[in-house]
C-alpha cells in the first residue's frame, strides 16, 4: 500500500485521489498517459521507462536493488507515486511476495507513443480559415486586462469587508462573473501539469456567449476555500478571500482550478472528463485556433468557465451571407476586409461593416490564385456571425451549392493515366481483353469497330499478362 | 556511441554519436536497420521523459560526421507528425551513409579493410554542440558531460572505455542485442539527477594502455615524443604532432625486448 498520504497540492495529486476505474478510464487516452508520465518524479519516471517493455511482474524487493542503499527512501517515494497513479499495479501471488507490474494500459499506450508519436483529439484550424487571430502580445494584454478587471473586484471587496458595512458596495450579478473572468495565465496550470511552456488557449467562433449564471461561480462564491460569503445581496471576504488575494497570481489561478474540479460533481459534472479536458488542452499551442465545435457539451460549458477566467479567449465570428449572395461582414479590421476581397467584390465598406457580393468573377479571381471552393465554405463557416451561425446550414445552401459548382466550372477535364490496346489479331481476343478488364473496374473506354481499349495505368502489368497467356 | 548530458534536475541534453562504419555493421551481430530502429525508441522515449529534454543525433562515418537529427528543429513541428520527424532522420542517415562511402571512396584512404570511424572528430561536434547549448542557456557555466558508451560489437574499446571512465559515464556492452532498446532505456536514458541514486553497471576494467598517434594500435610499449608526450609505435626521425625532429638515433624496439622504451 501506499505509504505517503494523498494530500491534494496539485494537479497530479487530484489525478491521483482519483478512484481507481477513473484513472483507468484516463489512460485511454496517451496523452494523458504523457502528461502523467511527465508529472513523475525522475526516478519514478526512469522506472517506468525500465518497464515499459516487461509485461511480467517484477518483484518489489527486485526493484529495491536498482537504487544504492542510502537512497532507499527516493525509491520509495517513486514507487508510491507510481502506485498511486496506477501506473504500477500490485500483484502478490501466494506467498503474500509483492511484485509490481504496469498498467497494461498505460502500457500500451506508452509502447505506441513511442513508434507513432501522440496525436491530439483536435487539430488546430488552419490559418486560411481563421481569418484573423490575436497576436501573442494581444492575448498576454487581453489577460492582464482581466486580470486588472479582477483584483479591482476584489478590492471592493475588501473595502466592503474592512468597514463591515453590508452595503457599501453592492456589485450586481454581472459582477460576479466579472470576477471569476479575471483571473488568468494559464502558466499556472502549467506548472501544475507540468506541461510544455506557458499556454494560454484561443478558440474561435462561439456562437453564443453572453453571461450566463454558472452554477460553479455561485459555488465558488460560497465556498469556503474562496472565502466569500454572501451577507445579504453584499459579498464579504473572510479571511481565507485575505489569504488568497496575497497569494501569487498562479497560486490564485491553481485555487480556483482545484476548487473548479473538486466542485464538478455538485455541479454533475464528471470530474475524470474535466481533467482529461484540462490535460488535453495543455498540449495545444499558444496562440493558435480551435473549433468549439468538435467538443462535448461538458467541454463546452468548461471551455465557457475557462474563457470567463481569462485562460481561452473565445473568438467571435463576423460574417453574414444572405441567399441573394450579398454578405455582410462587421468588421473593422482591414485585413478582414482584405481577405474577403480575395472572393467577394466589395460593395461598401463603414466604419464597422464591410458588405460585398459574392460573384462568379469574384469567385475565379479566387480560384484562378488557388483557392478552393471549400477553403472559402469553411472561412464563411467557421466565420460565421453569432446570430446565425445557430442556424442550420449557417451559410445559405444555395450559396454554398454554387460556389461548388463555380468550382467545378473550371475544371471540366479530368486527368487518368492510362494505356490503349490496338491491334488486336481477333474479336474474340479484343472481347476477352474488355471483359478481363472490365470485371477488375479498369476499362476506361473500349472502340469494339476499331478493336481499341484503354486501361488504367496501374493494370497495365495484369493486363500485359493475360494477353501472354491468351497466346 | 557516446551520449552526455546536462545537468539542471532531470532536464537533459543528450548527443547520440552513432558510429555508422561500414567494415563494422557488414559483420554486426544485429543488423543496421534492427539498430536504429532501437535508437529512434530511445530517442523517443528520452523526449517523453521531459518536454525540455533534447536530443541531438551525430552520425560518424569513415571520412565525414554530420548531425542528423536535432529535436530542437523538430519540435516546431509539434508532436503529431513523430513519425514523420524520425523517417526524415532514417533517411539523412541513409544518405549521410551513401555519401560517406562516395567520400571512402574517393579519398582512397581506406584501402586495408580496417579503418576506424571519425570517432574523435564526431566527440568534437558533439562537444562543440554542448558548449554553444550552454553559453546561450542560463544554464550552469561548466557542463559536466559524461561520456556513456554502448558497445555493439564484440570487442571492447580501449578509447570508450578510458573515455566514459573518465568523464563518469556508463561503459556496457549488452550481451542480448535483441533486447537493446531495453539496455537503452534502463542505462542510457537515466539523467544525470537519478544517477546518484542508482546502481548503474560498473566498468569490470578499464584498458588503460594508450593507442600510437601513428597507427592507431593500443600498444603496452612505444615511443613518446619528449616535446609534446605525442605516442608512436614506431621510431620516428620527426614528430608527426608537433614536427620536433629527434636526432639521436634509437634501436629498432622489437629487436631488445628487455629495454625500456617510455621515454
Amino acid at each position: 500500500m501506499p505509504q505517503v498520504m494523498v494530500v491534494a497540492r496539485n494537479f497530479m495529486d487530484m489525478v491521483a485521489a482519483l478512484p481507481a476505474a477513473k484513472l483507468d478510464m484516463l489512460y485511454d487516452s496517451a496523452f494523458i498517459c504523457e502528461a502523467v508520465l511527465r508529472s513523475l518524479p525522475p526516478l519514478a519516471k526512469k522506472y517506468a521507462l525500465q518497464m515499459l517493455y516487461v509485461s511480467a511482474p517484477v518483484a518489489a524487493a527486485a526493484m529495491e536493488e536498482w537504487v544504492l542503499d542510502e537512497y532507499a527512501a527516493k525509491h520509495r517515494v517513486a514507487i508510491d507515486r507510481l502506485l498511486q497513479l496506477r501506473v504500477f499495479v500490485e500483484v502478490r501471488d501466494r506467498r503474500k511476495e509483492v511484485s509490481y507490474k504496469m498498467n497494461q494500459k498505460f502500457q500500451g499506450n506508452m509502447q505506441k507513443y513511442l513508434v507513432d508519436g501522440g496525436s491530439l483529439p483536435r487539430e488546430p484550424i488552419p490559418s486560411s480559415v481563421t481569418a484573423r487571430l490575436p497576436t501573442l502580445a494581444e492575448l498576454e494584454s487581453f489577460a492582464l486586462e482581466q486580470w486588472e478587471g479582477n483584483t479591482f473586484y476584489l478590492f471592493l471587496l475588501i473595502r466592503s469587508y474592512c468597514l463591515n458595512a453590508t452595503n457599501v458596495h453592492s456589485p450586481s450579478k454581472g459582477t460576479h462573473s466579472f470576477l471569476y473572468g479575471k483571473i488568468v495565465l494559464l502558466a499556472a496550470i502549467d506548472q501544475l501539469i507540468s506541461s510544455r511552456e506557458r499556454d494560454k488557449f484561443q478558440l474561435i467562433h462561439d456562437e453564443n456567449f453572453s453571461a450566463r449564471s454558472s452554477e460553479f461561480k455561485v459555488h465558488l462564491i460560497s465556498s469556503l476555500a474562496f472565502g466569500i460569503y454572501l451577507d445579504g445581496e453584499a459579498p464579504r471576504l473572510t479571511e481565507n478571500g485575505f489569504q488568497f488575494l496575497l497569494m501569487e497570481t498562479n497560486a490564485q489561478l491553481w485555487y480556483i482550478m482545484r476548487e473548479y474540479i473538486s466542485s464538478a460533481e455538485e455541479r454533475g459534472v464528471d470530474p475524470t472528463e474535466l481533467i482529461s479536458f484540462l490535460l488535453e488542452l495543455s498540449f495545444h499551442t499558444l496562440g493558435e485556433a480551435y473549433s468549439l465545435n468538435t467538443l462535448t457539451d461538458v467541454q463546452r460549458n468548461a471551455i465557457r468557465d475557462l474563457a470567463e477566467l481569462g485562460l481561452v479567449k473565445l473568438q467571435q465570428g463576423f460574417v453574414v451571407v444572405e441567399t441573394n449572395f450579398r454578405m455582410y461582414a462587421y468588421s473593422t479590421s482591414r485585413l478582414h476586409c482584405e481577405i474577403l476581397r480575395l472572393f467577394s467584390r466589395v460593395e461598401y465598406q463603414l466604419p464597422n461593416l464591410i458588405v460585398g457580393s459574392i460573384t462568379k468573377e469574384s469567385l475565379y479571381g479566387a480560384f484562378e490564385n488557388g483557392i478552393t471552393a471549400e477553403q472559402i465554405i469553411s472561412f464563411l463557416q467557421q466565420n460565421a456571425h453569432p446570430r446565425v451561425a445557430d442556424k442550420i446550414p449557417a451559410v445559405p445552401e444555395n450559396v454554398t451549392d454554387q460556389i461548388r459548382l463555380w468550382e467545378t466550372d473550371r475544371n471540366r477535364v479530368d486527368m487518368t493515366l492510362s494505356h490503349l490496346y490496338e491491334d488486336f489479331p481477333s474479336k474474340d481476343m479484343f472481347d476477352q481483353c474488355c471483359d478481363y478488364a472490365r470485371d477488375h473496374g479498369c476499362l476506361l473506354w473500349e472502340d469494339a469497330k476499331k478493336m481499341r481499349l484503354i486501361v488504367r495505368v496501374e493494370f497495365h502489368s495484369e493486363m500485359r499478362e493475360f494477353l501472354r497467356r491468351l497466346r | 556511441m557516446a551520449s552526455s548530458k546536462l545537468y539542471s534536475d532531470d532536464v537533459s541534453l543528450a548527443v547520440v554519436v552513432v558510429d555508422t562504419n561500414p567494415l563494422f555493421w557488414a559483420t554486426a551481430a544485429l543488423p543496421f536497420a534492427d539498430f536504429f530502429a532501437h535508437l529512434i525508441h530511445y530517442v523517443n522515449s528520452l523526449l517523453l521523459l521531459n518536454h525540455l529534454n533534447h536530443v541531438v543525433v551525430i552520425a560518424a562515418g569513415l571520412s565525414s560526421c554530420t548531425y542528423i537529427f536535432d529535436s530542437s528543429d523538430a519540435s516546431a513541428s509539434g508532436a503529431a507528425d513523430v513519425a514523420a520527424t524520425f523517417a526524415k532522420a532514417s533517411r539523412k542517415m541513409d544518405e549521410f551513409i551513401a555519401e560517406d562511402a562516395r567520400a571512402t571512396s574517393s579519398n582512397g584512404s581506406v584501402a586495408d579493410g580496417n579503418a576506424a570511424s571519425l570517432l574523435s572528430g564526431a566527440l568534437s561536434l558533439a562537444l562543440c554542440y554542448i558548449q554553444r547549448v550552454f553559453r546561450s542557456g542560463t544554464r550552469h557555466p561548466q557542463p559536466r558531460v559524461p561520456i556513456d558508451s554502448c558497445i555493439v560489437g564484440t570487442q571492447d574499446s580501449a578509447f570508450l572505455q578510458q573515455a566514459s571512465y573518465i568523464t563518469g559515464g556508463v561503459y556496457l556492452k549488452p550481451q542480448e542485442l535483441n533486447g537493446l532498446f531495453q539496455y537503452l532505456a534502463a542505462v542510457f536514458a537515466t539523467d544525470l539527477h537519478s544517477r546518484t541514486f542508482l546502481r548503474l553497471p560498473k566498468t569490470l576494467g578499464v584498458d588503460f594502455r594508450a593507442s600510437c598517434f601513428c597507427h592507431k594500435k593500443t600498444i603496452d610499449m612505444g615511443y613518446v615524443c619528449s616535446v609534446c608526450l605525442s605516442i608512436f609505435c614506431k621510431y620516428h626521425k620527426k614528430c608527426s604532432t608537433c614536427g620536433s625532429e629527434f636526432n639521436r638515433v634509437m634501436p629498432d624496439l622489437n629487436s631488445v625486448p628487455d629495454q625500456r622504451q617510455l621515454r
